[in-house]
């Protein structure tokens, strides 16, 4: 899977990178629009990372240049702005997703899993890992071909920790997802162990093996 | 609060009377010597007249006729000596057609009257002192009525007219709002000092405004520069949870960084959002029902309650419709709605009340009342709760003053209200 990160903040594109090759992610960087162009004319990537403000020119200007192309590369904006204006424009112009800095990298992970699955398997979108089997579209969870029964919470909980295999998130980062518009003014996250402990014991009661692992106390990993 | 124009008048009433008053013994003294010497006049007039006409061709025997017919001009014997001759004295006499003392002045003089000695009497009725006072305090009420109603009508029109700019530019004032960025545009006027009173209020407007939009501007830039170097932060401490040798305590410091970081995000994206009220960005308006809203938000609420035994009780029969943006009626609603959880005890309560167009939250919590002066200023935290970043309720307020909505607290029976009037 190739990733191109265009972000003039090398440290933060410097953590992306790290943080996805995790997934067996490659990681290209564009520090500027002028490279930021230069490299999506020439190659294909699964998904960008864009960030709007660039040094050299509006990072709106590089996503009309990609569909004016007709390319089919996913793309996810990277912003500090934060205005709905941009969101809405951005989303308009063909953007596949909108994450507002600063940003937890397990969510940036998450989002990115969700884009290139949509892209790659369209319709057809199923996740298999061993014996757990996830209808995306469907949104039906099943352990050897049963069913199991989750709320959507714990189905986009569980979603969240695919999208982050085997590395650690943080119970904020967790939070933060499962509450979604709320999230900036959220203060409590003990709510993410009980919907945790509830998933866990769905799954097992299905006869999945227990990939979810604590760490630390502070965070949670699939482990698979 | 006296209008300026009722002062004025006060003053002008209270200063012509004082004037008036005072002027009133002199006028009388003034008055009383006039008549006095013009009696006197008269006096020596007719001795004159007497001296010339009369004097010669009377006889002593005519004396007694004289007198019988002349009241005010009598011949006397000589024996009147006890009273001062030729000069004019005042005598109060007991008139007996009145019946009355009036005063007199009177003259007495030596005359001879065929060579044999006499005393001429001349008196003249002067007027009494009572009729005059009396006299004199009707004009003086007169011309205090008319003063003063000349007074009121002038000092209206001066009001009117003069004070015209003055009036305009307080009422420009009255209605200058720093959050909508106009400075008030003050008509012209030709008198100096209301030129000079609209030039200092301009500049003062002027510089308040500048360094209003100045410090506004830095808290946006300042929070909008925060973001990225929070994003650094937040992304290298995600990337330090993937470490495998992380120890336990190690670990605990990781966690601590977090909840700081999740802090420090939190402050600044309030602080983005009320610039971003303060901007104007959520001018898009819907309407829609509080009652919504509520329904939309519980179920995440209730998730948050059930970490303190909260009982939430909802009292949402009656409708409420606003029409606002509904973006901004979420965020108010849900920092009102986190406050009462957040500052709630073990087991307590929130109530959520709509009723006559307004929204009630009421949550258990401290046993005092909460300061209110602060309680809806930025970083006015009545708590010590780190997770309180003390500008929720500035928000709310933002919002609510945004609209022309009227939000207020009150604390009864151990129970925090927080009250919206839509």
């Amino acid at each position: 899977m190739k990733i191109l990160i265009i972000e003039d903040e090398k440290e933060l594109a410097d953590s992306i990178a790290a943080y996805l090759k995790g997934e067996s992610y490659g990681c290209e960087f564009a520090a500027t629009f002028k490279e930021a162009i230069a490299r999506t004319a020439i190659y294909e990537y699964d998904c960008i990372l864009l960030d709007l403000m660039l040094p050299d020119g509006d990072g709106l200007k590089i996503l009309e240049s990609l569909k004016k192309d007709n390319k089919q590369d996913g793309v996810i904006i990277i912003s500090a702005k934060d205005a709905i204006e941009d969101k809405i424009t951005g989303l308009k112009l063909g953007a596949d997703d909108y994450l507002p800095k600063p940003f937890h990298l397990s969510e940036l992970s998450a989002r990115i899993y969700s884009v290139i699955r949509r892209k790659q398997f369209g319709n057809a979108n199923r996740i298999q890992v061993n014996e757990l089997q996830v209808d995306l579209l469907a949104k039906m969870v099943s352990v050897n071909n049963h069913p199991v029964p989750l709320t959507k919470k714990e189905f986009d909980l569980l979603l969240f920790l695919l999208g982050n295999k085997n590395r650690t998130i943080s119970k904020a980062a967790l939070a933060e997802h499962l509450s979604g518009d709320m999230a900036d003014m959220l203060d409590n996250y003990d709510f993410v162990y009980a919907h945790i402990k509830n998933l866990k014991k769905k799954l097992a009661e299905a006869g999945c093996n227990d990939y979810i692992k604590t760490a630390y106390g502070m965070g949670y990993k699939w482990e698979a | 609060m006296n209008r300026l124009l009722n002062k004025t008048l006060l003053y002008y009433t209270f200063f012509a009377t004082i004037i008036l008053l005072l002027s009133a013994p002199f006028f009388y003294w003034m008055m009383e010597k006039l008549y006095t010497d013009d009696v006197d006049e008269a006096i020596v007039l007719r001795k004159k007249e007497f001296e010339t006409n009369n004097q010669q061709t009377l006889h002593i025997t005519d004396i007694a006729v004289w007198n019988k017919f002349n009241r005010d001009i009598r011949i006397l014997p000589d024996t009147v000596v006890s009273k001062p001759k030729d000069s004019i004295i005042q005598q109060t006499i007991f008139d007996a057609l009145t019946p009355e003392w009036e005063p007199y002045r009177v003259l007495y003089t030596n005359v001879k009257i065929e060579g044999r000695p006499y005393v001429l009497m001349i008196q003249l009725n002067l007027v009494e002192s009572e009729d005059l006072i009396k006299t004199i305090i009707w004009i003086y009420l007169a011309i205090l009525f008319a003063l003063l109603l000349v007074i009121f009508f002038i000092t209206r029109f001066i009001s009117n007219r003069l004070w015209q700019p003055f009036y305009d530019t307080l009422q420009r004032i009255e209605q200058f709002n720093i959050e909508q960025h106009t400075s008030p545009e003050f008509s012209n006027t030709q008198i100096k000092e209301f030129e000079q009173l609209n030039a200092g209020l301009e500049k003062l407007i002027k510089g308040n405004l500048q360094s209003y939009a100045s410090q506004k501007s830095f808290t946006q830039n300042a929070a909008h520069e925060l973001q990225t170097p929070l994003a650094i932060f937040q992304s290298k401490l995600d990337l330090l949870l993937q470490d495998t040798s992380l120890t336990q305590a190690q670990a605990t410091i990781v966690q601590s960084l977090y909840e700081a970081t999740s802090r420090l995000t939190r402050i600044n994206k309030n602080l983005l959002l009320l610039a971003k009220i303060e901007n104007n960005q959520f001018s898009e308006t819907t309407t829609f029902t509080i009652n919504e809203l509520i329904n939309d938000v519980t179920p995440y609420f209730a998730e948050q309650a059930n970490g303190k035994q909260l009982f939430i009780e909802k009292n949402t029969k009656s409708i409420v419709s606003i029409n606002a943006n509904r973006g901004l009626a979420e965020i108010m609603i849900n920092n009102l709605f986190l406050n009462g959880i957040r500052h709630n005890v073990e087991n307590g309560k929130i109530i959520l009340l709509l009723k006559d167009n307004s929204f009630t939250i009421a949550n258990s919590g401290a046993v005092q009342s909460l300061d209110e002066t602060i309680l809806f200023k930025r970083f006015g935290k009545g708590s010590a709760d780190s997770r309180s970043n003390g500008l929720g309720l500035a928000i709310v307020k933002e919002i609510c003053d945004r609209y022309g909505w009227q939000v207020s607290y009150k604390f009864e029976n151990g129970f925090h209200y927080f009250s919206v009037s839509f």
